[in-house]
């Protein structure tokens, strides 16, 4: 059988899903018999290529962010969201209560630790959305994997029911926001 | 209610029996059918605000939400079907999406009944754009603290607050989505006329309403809950004590809807943690006067030598023993035991002894019957009350809970309640009379009121001596009509409850616990219910065991006096003298006060939460209070020391 293929890509995130992703422990000899990694964080490419399975960790905070969305959305079949930023907004969402202006202000100019800071305005480097919002607020989502960060169990049962064939959805005993 | 006609209805298909005026919820949880809920909460009224108890009803145009669709016979019911599982994910959807409902820095986060039926329903993702309304979070309350974000507009701390504390501090302001939960006019929690008693926080189903002592110390899984009796007032409401890694978390009320669940600031919070320093080993004064680290076995022998040194050199009688009633009955008894018959003296107190006293002198003066504290009546009589005479006390602040019994019976049974304190009280605030004499002429104003209400209720006896009401005003200060306004409201009520306090207690006058006990007699229709709230836990515990009955002390001047204060704490009395001056001192205490500084030996003492014991509330009901945390290494229970000391004579 042909490997899956599969792109990850990380978003608004702090790398807790990808942590556990990696804490799969045995698993991840399976997973990496069936399944082809082509970009994530540890190939280095940079392009998505056409793939079964794209996966995002993280919420969509920034324009740079909804446009990799977007294309990963395209060239794959199954799109999975891992963790509560990405299914929820999470922890990203706690700036929406407070004018995108204001939060670059207080990160860049009113924070204790920075001294004749500016907001960065250079045109190379993407813009801070609005509001910092779920995927499926942006493309339309297959399937979700919640938890901060969800377990690796929670993601092992995922990956595996999708290289089944089926698309999960987390029982209520394995489900966890937090 | 038992008369109710049974009714029978149809839910899923079978045959279940239900009560007239029943909901259809009510009936399905009798019958241990499941139907999700989140506004609903037993005990409080039903408001169908959450929708999630939606129901098929046949012959219904629509779903109905069972909390408050009324149970009738005949009635065919289906409580799960996919177009009814369909509408509540989607309610769910819709209140995540709704304010902030990020579990992960949720101090309810594990704990939380919102997050609970989202798991229920599979709720991996929500359907709706979030609105992200920037809410404020109230943290001024000392114990307390409300995050709007957080809340979900059930209604149940609104509730939980105006029929079981009979507070009504909460409720809601605005309208829609717009709504929020505020305390009083818009004020903070901490600047409102909030009791801090936390059963808004154990109402709340999400982590709206969070404490400032619990929040993210330990999850329910995470530890073990223990069915304990808080001990600190007399009331014994039923506490679940959640205990992790030996650390007290949370304690909550047993049945915060039922009685004595409710707990108060003192009992819900106040006990969680205390930082004042603990007494960890026995101390023993040095030849330099400092109090050094001895030995448990140097402590309570130097205690035995120093007992029989006193004894064969003075006699029994210069060996005295005072007993804080904060400690249960077994310790009680074990230390009067100890005192009465292996040390031989009769001189043995309560720290609270002179309040007893004080009841007992009264009691006695007012019927001979010999019944003692029995007269008194249970504080659920409360309740029922339509006129409660607060005399001397604040219960809100002493005994909360019961203050809140008093609140309630304002709020469900419109009762009026009077209050008579000379000092300031801010009890006053919340009553329809409040009557502050001079100090000192309480009496002159119980008489005159006696004098009123006779007048009405055609009862006087003929050994009763009233006051006259132009005597009363010129002696106390008061309006004459603000006196006969009073006694007009006493001599109408049907069902009146006198309740007195620590005013009472420190005039030790017990002419003035004779007058309140007449008071209530004439005022009384079916029975006397005249309720004294006794300064400690187990106040009635000690008095019945008869250890507050005489006082010894002041005319003894003992050479020698035991204190066993264990976790009371240290406030002067007149017990204090005596002990000051006496020669060889024993303090046996929890926690380092000025009484441990002065003392020669110092025993160390468990707190509440590290003993078992029985309690007597102050409506004389057995509590049973448990050992919920192991304590410090080094600290041994009180009864045990007690036996080893009476072995070393």
């Amino acid at each position: 059988m042909a490997k899956v293929k599969l792109a990850t890509s990380w978003l608004d995130a702090c790398a807790g899903c990808e942590m556990s992703l990696l804490d799969v422990d045995e698993f991840i000899i399976d997973l990496a018999q069936a399944v082809e990694f082509t970009r994530s964080p540890i190939t280095d490419i940079k392009e998505f290529p056409e793939v079964d399975v794209g996966l995002i960790t993280g919420a969509i905070g920034m324009d740079e962010q909804e446009e990799e969305a977007k294309e990963l959305r395209a060239k794959c079949k199954i799109l999975i969201v891992l963790g509560d930023c990405a299914c929820f907004g999470g922890i990203c969402a706690m700036r929406n209560a407070f004018p995108k202006e204001e939060v670059l202000r207080r990160a860049y100019i009113e924070c204790e630790s920075v001294k004749d800071g500016k907001i960065p305005s250079s045109p190379e480097i993407p813009t801070l959305l609005d509001k910092a919002l779920p995927v499926n607020a942006i493309v339309k989502v297959d399937c979700f994997v919640p938890g901060c960060p969800p377990r690796a169990g929670d993601i092992k049962y995922a990956l595996s029911e999708l290289l089944q064939g089926r698309i999960p959805v987390l029982p209520s005993d394995m489900m966890r926001f937090d | 209610m038992s008369d109710r006609k049974e009714i029978t209805l149809t839910i899923n298909g079978n045959q279940v029996k239900g009560k007239e005026g029943d909901t259809v919820l009510e009936v399905c949880r009798a019958n241990n059918i499941y139907v999700p809920t989140l506004c609903f909460l037993e005990g409080l009224s039903t408001i169908g605000a959450c929708r999630l108890c939606v129901v098929e009803i046949q012959g219904e145009r629509r779903i109905n939400p069972s909390c408050t669709y009324p149970a009738r016979d005949g009635l065919v019911v289906t409580t799960h079907t996919p177009n009814l599982e369909k509408y509540r994910r989607l309610i769910l959807e819709l209140i995540f999406t709704e304010r902030n409902h990020f579990c992960f820095f949720c101090a309810a986060s594990g704990d939380c009944e919102l997050q609970s039926q989202a798991y229920r329903y599979q709720m991996d993702h929500a359907r709706y754009p979030y609105t992200f309304p920037a809410l404020p979070t109230d943290t001024l309350n000392d114990f307390l603290v409300i995050d709007h974000n957080r809340c979900i507009l059930c209604g149940r701390c609104v509730r939980v607050c105006a029929e079981v504390v009979g507070d009504h501090t909460l409720d809601f302001s605005r309208r829609g989505w717009r709504t929020l939960v505020v305390a009083d006019l818009n004020q903070s929690l901490g600047q409102s006329s909030c009791i801090s008693c936390g059963a808004c926080l154990q109402a709340c189903p999400t982590g709206a309403i969070f404490s400032k002592v619990s929040a993210y110390r330990g999850r329910t899984s995470e530890g073990k809950i223990t069915r304990s009796a808080c001990s600190l007032c007399g009331v014994g409401c039923e506490t679940d004590v959640l205990v992790k890694d030996n650390n007290i978390v949370r304690i909550d009320g047993a049945n915060l809807t039922g009685l004595k669940g409710q707990l108060c600031l003192m009992g819900r919070f106040q006990q969680v943690y205390n930082e004042t320093p603990r007494v960890t080993t026995p101390l023993i004064r040095n030849k330099k006067g400092n109090l050094e680290p001895a030995s448990w076995e140097d402590a309570s022998k130097l205690i035995s030598d120093k007992i029989k040194d006193y004894k064969a050199r003075q006699g029994a009688s210069s060996i005295a023993g005072l007993v804080s009633s904060l400690c249960p009955s077994e310790t009680l008894e074990a230390f009067s035991g100890f005192m009465r018959n292996t040390v031989g003296t009769s001189y043995i107190d309560t720290l609270d002894g002179s309040s007893y006293r004080t009841i007992a002198e009264g009691i006695s003066a007012f019927s001979k019957n010999g019944k003692g504290l029995r007269i008194e009546s249970s504080l659920e009589s409360i309740l029922d009350a339509d006129c409660v005479l607060v005399v001397g006390s604040n219960p809100l602040e002493s005994h909360p809970v019961a203050g809140c019994y008093i609140l309630r019976a304002k709020t469900q049974k419109k009762a009026s309640i009077i209050v008579v304190d000379s000092r300031p009280n801010t009890f006053g605030f919340r009553a329809d009379v409040w009557l502050r004499p001079n100090a000192g002429s309480e009496e002159a104003l119980l008489g005159a009121l006696e004098g009123l209400v006779a007048k009405k209720t055609k009862s006087a006896e003929k050994s009763m001596r009233f006051v006259s009401v132009a005597k009363a005003v010129e002696a106390t200060g008061l309006g004459k009509d603000t006196i006969q306004k009073a006694a007009a409201m006493l001599s109408t009520a049907k069902n009146p409850v006198v309740v007195y306090g620590e005013g009472v207690f420190t005039a030790k006058n017990p002419k003035l616990v004779a007058r309140v006990l007449d008071l209530a007699k004439l005022a009384s229709h079916d029975g006397l219910k005249v309720i004294s709230l006794k300064p400690k836990g187990n106040s009635r515990g000690a008095w019945e065991l008869g250890i507050a009955s005489q006082n010894g002390m002041a005319k003894a001047k003992p050479s020698m006096v035991y204190v066993l204060m264990s976790d009371d704490k240290f406030e002067m009395g007149d017990w204090v003298a005596p002990v000051d001056q006496a020669e060889f001192v024993v303090v046996q205490a929890s926690y380092r006060s000025p009484l441990t500084d002065c003392a020669d030996v110092v025993l160390p003492s468990p707190i509440w939460a590290e003993r078992k014991g029985k309690y007597v509330s102050l409506d004389g009901k057995v509590g049973n209070s448990h050992k919920v945390v192991e304590p410090p290494s080094g600290i041994k229970d009180d009864v045990e020391v007690i036996a080893k000391i009476a072995k070393g004579i």
